[in-house]
């Protein structure tokens, strides 16, 4: 099968321009593994500094002619929704042959003309936007891996603005305090920039109103804002729900008060289906100090703050307001590796070029799917675990703030805590039960002894002596080995191996006496075995005691 | 009986035999007080040393000399052999060389048991001295042969699967039954006309040995090789209790219940009762009836070149050995895996499972082996609330002991036994041969994670690819 790339961006595009593309040298050598045929459109990667001859060398072909290549081209890889090609006097879904598949973002939600044509002209179409935020498709998840991007890219954008350090310092000529940070809302986005206004030397805090992110936000190391009203703001799909007025009151109390504080607000608030809700007014960035900067990574949304114009730098009242729509395509070649990467692990998940099916049964690929076979599928049928419906507030562009994306969590380990305790009450048991043991053998000696001991008084009082040394030998022997560490317990056989070769002795008794005996036959051969165990146990020990070192 | 005096007696050699004794018990636990730790396990194993020297020496001194010469040869030819496989031995074998070696006591127990019987003058009727020999004839056998089948098992020669008969328990509980029963005619019948009774109880114990590991899988073996070094040592004693010679009986318990506590951390670590280990057949039958939930999902497969950007970008990577590595003989590999690491300042570390490998502390050999430094091997308990602020954990040839089903999915026949952490890290590599399920035949969800690679191929190939790649 093959598969396009093609220019994102012309030279006519007005600015911001798109950077990325939806194919890398990396993700080409996948693609080639997965039995797929690539051709590149001459000049698709420059903006991400991927220039035709890394293509080349990648194993793809560079297509003669533009046209031509989405003419032959089963799957066309794409980062923006189909658009007009002015260059090439034509729209791509009419460049393209009927019934050919296209994997890109789509936003079908805002796009219901786009949707339509492609439908007409019997696309299957996989908005990447819609893959469903389920464990399984972490890897195919584009928002995420893009929100990631942007969010440190926010931070670079602000300190790049700011008039000072980030990290505190102690100099000769006096002291520089550490700049702090609030982030709102804590999905990806969120995390990211925290994490790089972490590493800049920042402090950081963050406010978000679900209750779940507060561990994830604890463990990068910043502070969780919280309100006195309770209201846990989870809307499930990893977004947060619109909350009460009540708790809004709140929240800009708590809003108003830290504007006098901090010297960096990044917010990255949106609901999905709806504008960015407004939650940083104009009044909390006149709070603010002067040369603090805002960066609104919801600002494609309509922004979270009243000052923000998109793609435009603001300066309100000395504060800087930074309204950028391309943060991940600031970083080119970053975010299209990563981009290229989900969609090789979506192509994969279709089976390649070999077993290539469109599957409705397979939640991912039924989810992002929103044209198949002449008919519109979006959006999908409701599922309880399925995805939030396409984000259709988001403009076309970037998909920037994904505002409280909840960050990839592996498998869900049913609570660290509680497993550590179940730890260690299996090991208080554990401590027990060779007790349980011995006492058991105790028992089946002490029974035997004075079944077969019979009336003798004296027999039995031997016995008891002896049982008295036994039982004391074992809990010795407990007490000795649980101090054994476990790194050494292979030696520990071998050595105890060896030890019981000490029935030796019991052969050594019965030596005395003609040699023809078979008592002393049986005493020689005993003594032979044993002394087998005793020579290869202890220098086995040796052998493996001598490799342990520091 | 014969009293203690016999034995002990009151001569200015007695003494001396008495009191050797006592130091060689003395030193056989300071023996295994060494082992605490690494830096004292040498000299514990010097004190073992003397402790079997002296206790030999008394006896050549102090014991009879009839047959002297051939006693001192036979203690030369054991010990030469002993000392020929101990330094042949590859360690990688060192669960084989374990099992072989308690069948060894099993057999000598078995033995002295029969040169206790056969001995001049001990023919008469003593009940109590033949209950003694009994017990010390049952689990010696019990110990010789189930030791066999542990060694065939454990070296290849016979199947790993368990051998699992119809009505198992039932024959199990009859041949211990019957040969408990055989105690009575063989305490009363004087002289040679016990002897029948005595052999028929043999052969029985034998088979019984046979039986009882012949029905435990493969991956059990840890559990099964320390559960016969436990009986090696409840057979030293009960000779120690039919020789009336303490020396015996205090060894003997100090190994019993060396083996009983390393079956108990084996049986914990693995989720078994230590009653389904002693009556055998455990390894198949799932304890809670189920299966575990199907894994959905698809694995994602990476490639040397990708795990080696992965690993040249981390800081702390922790590596996860399971039997696979000593299968494939990779831990030489895996130590320069390891020094090239570090020597680029990546904080490298092992996590040694209990049960990983086919020997408890089977790992930690076998990286000591490639002269991995033992501090940067650390135990379950050490490492595991390290998982979430590890870069690449990189799991190579184990299997169950990283599955998280065993914590989240209560219907898994592994529910419940501790496991390695390894999901919480940023990124997990499976370094694994095929994509078959693990030993106890469970899905394992951390394959399909989807922080999770998937690198298909022999350890030690993968690892050799792995270093070459990474010192290019």
């Amino acid at each position: 099968m093959r598969i396009a790339v093609v220019r994102e961006a012309l030279a006519t595009d007005p600015l911001p321009r798109e950077t990325r593309v939806a194919a890398t040298p990396d993700s080409i050598k996948r693609l080639k593994a997965l039995g797929f045929e690539i051709s590149v459109e001459s000049g698709a990667g420059e903006a991400a500094n991927f220039p035709d001859a890394l293509y080349v060398a990648a194993g793809a072909t560079i297509a003669a002619d533009a046209r031509e290549n989405y003419a032959a081209a089963d799957i066309l890889l794409k980062v923006r929704p189909l658009r007009q090609r002015d260059d090439l006097d034509a729209h791509e879904v009419d460049l393209l042959r009927v019934g050919a598949t296209v994997l890109g973002f789509f936003y079908p939600g805002r796009n219901a003309e786009l949707l339509e044509r492609a439908r007409a002209r019997d696309l299957t179409v996989l908005a990447m936007e819609c893959v469903p935020r389920i464990s399984r498709a972490q890897k195919m998840d584009a928002l995420s891996s893009q929100a990631n991007i942007a969010g440190y890219r926010a931070v670079l954008e602000a300190a790049n603005r700011f008039g000072s350090f980030f990290t505190g310092q102690m100099t000769a000529a006096g002291k520089v305090p550490p700049a702090k940070v609030l982030v709102i809302g804590a999905g990806v986005a969120g995390l990211a920039a925290l994490g790089t206004a972490k590493g800049l030397g920042a402090i950081i805090r963050s406010f978000d109103t679900r209750a779940a992110v507060r561990e994830q936000i604890e463990s990068m190391g910043g502070e969780f804002l919280e309100v006195t009203y309770k209201e846990d703001g989870d809307g499930g799909g990893g977004y947060a729900k619109e909350m009460s007025p009540a708790f809004l009151e709140a929240e800009y109390a708590l809003f108003r008060a830290q504007a006098k504080e901090v010297d960096i607000v990044i917010t990255t608030a949106l609901i999905p289906g709806k504008p960015a809700p407004k939650l940083w007014f104009k009044d909390m960035v006149e709070l603010m100090k002067p040369g603090s900067v805002v960066v609104d990574m919801a600002a494609e949304s309509g922004g979270n703050c009243d000052v923000t114009v998109a793609d435009e730098v603001v300066v309100h009242n000395g504060v800087i307001v930074l309204g950028f729509t391309d943060l991940a395509g600031r970083l080119p070649t970053t975010a299209s590796n990563l981009y290229g990467q989900n969609l090789v692990h979506l192509l994969t998940d279709m089976g390649g070029a070999t077993g290539w099916k469109v599957d409705f049964d397979d939640e991912v690929v039924r989810g992002a799917t929103v044209t198949h076979q002449g008919a519109i599928t979006w959006p999908p049928p409701a599922k309880p675990a399925a995805a939030p419906a396409a984000p259709a507030a988001k403009p076309a562009a970037a998909p920037v703030a994904v505002a409280a994306v909840a960050a990839p969590e592996p498998v869900k380990a049913s609570g660290g805590h509680g497993h550590g305790k179940v730890a260690r009450e299996h090991l208080g048991s554990a401590r027990t039960a060779p007790l349980t043991w011995v006492s058991f053998a105790i028992l089946v000696v002490a029974y035997l002894g004075l079944s077969t001991a019979g009336t003798d008084a004296s027999g039995l009082h031997h016995f008891a002596q002896q049982l008295t040394i036994f039982v004391l030998s074992c809990f010795v022997g407990v007490q000795v080995i649980w101090s054994v560490t476990p790194a050494l317990h292979t030696p520990l056989m071998s050595v105890t191996n060896a030890i019981s070769g000490i029935i030796v002795v019991g052969g050594m008794l019965h030596m005395h006496g003609d040699l023809a005996q078979p008592a002393t036959i049986l005493a020689l051969l005993a003594v032979l075995f044993a002394t087998i165990n005793i020579g290869g146990g202890f220098l086995v020990t040796r052998r493996m005691l001598r490799m342990f070192h520091k | 009986m014969h009293s203690s005096a016999e034995i002990l007696g009151h001569g200015p050699m007695d003494v001396f035999k008495g009191l050797a004794w006592v130091i060689a018990g003395v030193l056989f636990i300071s023996s295994l007080r060494g082992l605490a730790s690494q830096e004292t396990a040498r000299r514990g194993n010097g004190y073992g040393i003397v402790g079997m020297g002296l206790a030999i020496l008394a006896m050549l001194v102090a014991g009879t000399k009839d047959n002297i010469a051939f006693l001192i040869g036979a203690l030369a030819i054991g010990a030469t052999v002993g000392v020929t496989m101990a330094q042949r031995v590859a360690m990688t074998a060192m669960p084989e060389m374990v099992a072989i070696l308690h069948s060894f006591v099993g057999l000598a127990a078995v033995l002295v048991g029969y040169a206790a019987f056969l001995a001049p003058g001990h023919l008469g009727v003593d009940s109590a001295e033949r209950g003694e020999i009994w017990l010390d004839v049952l689990i010696g056998a019990i110990t010789f042969t189930g030791s066999i089948v542990a060694f065939l098992k454990l070296r290849g020669s016979v199947s790993g699967k368990p051998l699992l008969l119809p009505g198992r328990h039932v024959a199990n509980l009859l041949m211990f039954g019957t040969s408990l029963a055989l105690v009575v005619p063989f305490a009363t019948q004087p002289g040679t006309e016990a002897l029948p009774f005595l052999l028929a109880m043999t052969l029985l114990a034998c088979i019984l040995g046979v039986h009882l590991v012949a029905a435990i899988g493969g991956a059990d073996m840890p559990v099964v090789v320390s559960m016969l070094n436990s009986y090696s040592g409840w057979t030293a004693a009960a000779a120690g209790f039919m020789l009336d010679n303490n020396l015996l009986i205090i060894t003997g318990a100090l190994v019993g219940s060396s083996g009983a506590i390393l079956s108990t951390i084996m049986c914990r670590a693995m989720n078994r009762s230590i009653w389904s280990v002693i009556f055998g057949g455990f390894g198949a039958d799932a304890p809670s009836g189920g299966t575990g939930a199907k894994v959905v999902g698809d694995m994602t497969e990476t490639s040397i070149d990708e795990l080696t950007e992965e690993l040249r970008n981390a800081k702390e990577v922790i590596i996860v050995p399971g039997f696979g590595m000593a299968a494939a003989r990779a831990q030489h590999a895996v130590k320069q895996l390891v020094d090239l690491l570090r020597k680029r300042g990546v904080n490298t570390r092992f996590a040694i499972h209990p049960v990983a490998g086919r020997l408890p502390g089977h790992m930690n050999v076998l990286l000591a082996e490639a002269s991995v430094p033992y501090d940067i091997v650390l135990e379950m308990d050490e490492i595991n609330q390290d998982f979430p602020k590890t870069d690449v954990v990189f799991v190579v040839g184990a299997n169950d002991i990283v599955n998280p089903a065993a914590q989240t999915d209560s219907t898994s026949p592994i529910y419940g036994m501790p496991v390695l952490e390894v999901w919480k890290a940023k990124r997990v590599v499976v370094l694994k041969r095929s994509r078959g399920a693990g030993y106890a035949g469970v899905d394992n969800p951390l394959f399909v994670a989807p922080s999770t690679r998937m690198l298909f191929k022999d350890a030690k190939a993968g690892m050799e690819e792995l270093v070459a790649k990474l010192m290019a």
